[in-house]
Order: C-alpha cells, then structure tokens, then sequence
C-alpha cells in the first residue's frame, strides 16, 4: 500500500491561514468595506460555495474552476467569482424585484492558476454589483463607491484608472484584421507596447488613421487630460469616439463630486474584453506591485440567466488590500481591551454577562 | 518619490549605461559588487537578466530593462512601452547543417535556454516537441545526439556556424525594452512618465 504523498502539517499549493493581528485586520477590512457599501444601500447577499459548473462561464475563468461531479453525476463547481452567481440569483430568486436592484457580497472564492505575483488559489473579494438603472448613474455611483472604500481603508493616493473596451474593440474591427492578429494586437495593446502594435499591423489592410490609433492607444493613459488627446488619436472611427465622449462624461460627473483628484484614465486597459461591455476599471496604490481592485460594466451577463438587465459592479481584494495596507504602514487593526484573567467557570460567566473580556484559567501552565 | 529601477549585469548593461548617459538620467559610475545602489533619486538593482522581469512584475522595482526574449520566456505580466534599440538579436531555431528537414516521425526533441519559448513554438505548430531544458552551451546539443535542434538566439550566426548549425525558422525578433510595473505606471505616473520620456529622447 502506498502512503500519503505528503506531511500530515503539509499545506497544498496556493491557500493561506491567518492568525491574530493579520486575521483581525482581515476583519476589519471586511467590516469597513461592508459598511461603504451598506452607506450607499447595497445589500447584502450570501450566495453558496458551488452551483452548477455552467453558472461560471466568464470566458477565461472556465480553466481556473475547480469543478466535480455530484452523486446525480451533475457538474458542479466551487465559484471562481460571485458576479456570475449574483447575475443567476437575480434573475431567479430575485426575478420579481424590480431594477435597479443593489447588491454586495464578501467571501472568498476558488479558483486554479499557477503561483504568480499576488495571486492564490484562495481568494478573498468584497465587492457590489448595481443591476438596471440608469447607465452612466450606475458606472459614475460604482466608481464612487469603490474611492470612498479606498478612504474608508485609509489608502493612501490611490488611483481608479479608467478604461472603456469599445475604443479597442471599434479601432480593432475598423482595422479589419483577422482573428488570430486581433488576439496578438490585444495582447501588444495590453504590453503598452508601441512597436510591438506596428510590427502587427505591418502590412496589413488598415488604414492609416486606425493603424496611427491603435499604436497611440498605448499611450493613452494617464491623468484625465488624456481624454482630450485621445479623442483626436481615435478620430477617424466614430464608435470609438462616442467612447470615450462616455468616459469624458463620466469623469466630469466624478470631478462636479469632488473625487478627481482619485481618477485617472487608461485607454489601453484591454484584459477583460470579453467579459465588459462599457467602463472597465482597475485601482492602483504606491506600495503594491499589482492592482488591489477591478470592475467595468457588463451588459450581457444577465441576458444568458434570461433576465436581460444592464450591470455595473468592482470587486476589491482583501488579500492584497491587507498587504498594501502594511506595505504603506498602515496603522494596524485596534486592538482588542485585555482579557481580565478569572479562575471560575462562575466568574467567568458573571463577567461574560457584563460584557468584559474573559480568560478562565484553572492556574493552568501554558506550554 | 524615488523610482527603483532594475537592470541586469549582463550583456544588456553596457548599453543600459550608454543610454542611460545619453538621456541624461543620473547613473552610478560604478556599481562594482554592490547589488543596491542609490544614486541620485533613483535606487538601482542590479540583478540576473532572468530575474529583471520579476522583480518588474512583483513592484520591487517600478521599471527595469529586460530583453524581449526574456520577456517572451518569462511571460511576465509587465508594460513593454520603449523598444531601445540594443540588444538586437533574432530568436531562431538552428538545425546540423545538411540535416533532413524532418528527421523522426514522433517528437522532435529540442535544446533550449527558452523551453516555454519553444515549446508554444512548435505545438502551436502542430509539432510534438521533447524540450530538453539547458542552462548554456546550447549549440553543442544537436552535434553530440542530444537533440534535433535549438532554439536559442543569434546575433551574427557565427557561433551556429562555428557549431555546424543554421539557422533554419525565426521564432522572435528580440531587442531591449523599457519595461514598467502596472501598478507603478498609475501610482507612480509622474515620476515614471518623467523618466520614460527622457529614455525615449535618447532612443529616438
């Protein structure tokens, strides 16, 4: 007979265990960042650990999902993120509720991916969804909330950069490459990589003024002065326009309500196109290497769960809030009033009753 | 707000150093052994060229100079706005001179410094591909029957030639880049716009 591959005490790859100070930080975080979004009426919802493995179809999700099958020899799957599980409750349980409708969840989710920087298996998100209504509203009071979580956290100078997928999508669909050279362009446009974009469209059928766009969108990021630049590189293709025409009036929305000075603009953010529709965003801070936040505007989701309503939403993760909060040196999380020690069981529960921290001892030696 | 820039003590270094003179950007006389240096508003780190992409990636450093073959091999999640132009070389795979184009039915077998390189490479391809995994000295692999070719780069070729090897596929055209973190391009946006623009004076 074989023995175990491994320790008893041996961990697998990719989770973590907290303990004390950094489990009452995670805390905190939690509660904080729970309160923001019950202060803008978001509600809560506790969605459960697995569902049918269909249910999370965002595309490049489906490799990361630990799925198996159930004793009926259905498909399941331990949720790899919540906004796919959210979009089926709406459009089930919630079907009677009438838009828009706002929602926020805390929990971790599963998912497999091979060790990288800032990345687990087990992750931690705290995030909303805001379902129907009104677009702009929604994408505008979405970013809000996300900059009054970072000042909630006491984040120092972070950054929501804004991006819409429409300026890629239309420069790439006006530049009438085929497939294969879209996902290479994608993916040089995502590198900020200026060469790498011409040396795709070397040769290729599209016109000039695309070509000059799509090189120049890996420039495109920065503060919001971007966008008066931007709308003169994409000129040339309307839709792409009228993007960022919808960005610009975002921003201005955010600026008339005092947050500025949190906004930036990146027009070359183009990792989630298959997922959004509209605004994407990702939320940067000095301090950590790797964005601690993401989210964007999703039209098509709820249509597949058959209850087709536009959605905004973001997510911020705890994991990586925690860390840069060290990072940036960050008080840590009050601590708890000391236990008054007690040797009985009775005084103990006397105390409990007045509401006094407690350590019953039997004079025992710790060891 | 000081900026850490990675660099490599390797073959990219010297022309790190010229462009760095050239753009005017403050740059230690002589690092010597030290590893860290301060210099003038900027920390320095002088690491392995492999290990410029990392450090990039993890935010230790805000930016760093890499070459694109170790971009390609690294797969590191980083911004690559600046071609500088040095470094130039071609990523290529290299056969025995008078070598049958198609030597074995099953896998070819591969001698690489870059397996994830040449792996994609050639499955993508349709090509079953064996990729044994060298740390240098690649050239040697096909003439001593431990592989059917290389992928490796090439400056001049005199190396291949020297070896009995021709280069037969370009994989990648290679040069050094300017990487940036992606965080630290947003965080950091004055501090590492300031200095992108000045490298890329010096480029143009």
């Amino acid at each position: 007979m074989n023995g175990p591959s491994h320790r008893l005490v041996q961990v697998p790859r990719g989770v973590q265990c907290f303990v004390g100070d950094e489990a009452l930080r995670r805390r905190a975080i939690e509660d904080l960042t729970t309160g923001v979004f019950q202060g803008w009426d978001y509600e809560e919802i506790i969605p459960p650990l697995f569902d049918y493995a269909d249910v999370f179809s965002t595309p490049g999700l489906a490799a990361q999902t630990y799925s198996f099958l159930d004793r009926d020899g259905n498909l399941l799957a331990l949720r790899p993120d919540f906004t796919s599980l959210l979009a089926k409750i709406a459009a089930g349980r919630l079907a009677h509720r009438a838009a828009p409708i706002r929602l926020f969840y805390s929990g971790e989710v599963l998912r497999y991916q091979p060790p990288r920087a800032g990345r687990h298996n087990e992750l931690f998100q705290m995030g909303l969804e805001h379902l129907g209504g009104e677009s702009m509203a929604a994408d505008a009071e979405a970013v809000a909330v996300a900059v009054e979580c970072l000042d909630a956290l006491g984040v120092r100078d972070g950054v929501v950069a804004l991006g819409h997928v429409a300026v890629f999508n239309a420069l790439a669909d006006a530049a009438g490459v085929d497939p294969a050279a879209r996902g290479a362009l994608r993916e040089r446009v995502d590198a900020k990589d200026a060469s790498g974009v011409a040396d795709v469209l070397a040769g290729g059928a599209a016109a000039e003024a695309v070509r000059k766009a799509l090189i120049g969108l890996t420039s495109l990021a920065g503060d919001v002065s971007i966008l008066d630049r931007a709308a003169q590189t994409v000129r040339a293709v309307p839709a792409a326009v009228a993007a960022v025409a919808e960005l610009r009036a975002l921003v201005d929305g955010l600026a008339a309500a005092g947050l500025g000075r949190r906004i930036a603009v990146d027009l070359g953010d183009v990792r989630a196109l298959d997922y959004y529709t509209g605004l994407v965003f990702r939320i940067f801070a000095p301090g950590l290497g790797f964005e601690v936040g993401s989210g964007g505007r999703y039209d098509g989701l709820l249509a597949r769960f058959g209850r087709p309503l536009p959605a905004v939403g973001f997510m911020l993760g705890l994991d990586r809030i925690a860390l840069l909060l060290e990072r940036q040196g960050a008080a840590p999380a009050p601590a708890l009033a000391a236990a008054e020690v007690v040797t009985s069981l009775a005084a103990a529960c006397e105390k409990r009753r007045a509401g006094t921290r407690v350590r019953l001892t039997s004079g025992e030696r710790t060891r | 707000m000081t900026l850490t820039v990675a660099l490599s003590k390797g073959k990219l270094l010297a022309g790190a150093t010229d462009l760095f003179r050239r753009a005017g950007v403050p740059f230690p006389e002589e690092p010597g052994r030290r590893l860290v240096v301060d210099h003038e508003g900027l920390r320095f780190l002088f690491v392995k060229d492999a290990d410029v992409p990392t450090y990039v990636e993890y935010g230790v450093a805000d930016c760093g100079i890499a070459g694109r073959d170790v971009l390609l091999e690294a797969g590191s999640d980083v911004y690559e706005p600046l071609d500088l132009g040095f470094g130039r070389c071609r990523l290529v795979v290299a056969r025995p001179r008078n070598a049958q184009a198609d030597p074995r039915s099953s896998a070819l077998r591969v001698a690489t410094k870059y397996p994830r390189v040449a792996t994609s490479y050639f499955l993508e391809r349709g090509v079953s591909v064996e990729v044994v995994r060298l740390a240098g000295s690649v050239e040697l692999a096909p003439g001593l029957g431990l592989s059917d070719c290389i992928v490796d780069v090439v400056e001049t070729g005199g190396t291949l030639e020297a070896n009995g090897l021709e280069a037969v596929e370009d994989v990648a055209p290679s040069s050094a880049r300017f990487i940036v973190n992606r965080a630290s391009y947003h965080a950091h946006r004055e501090a590492v716009a300031a200095l992108m623009g000045r490298l890329r004076a010096a480029v143009q």
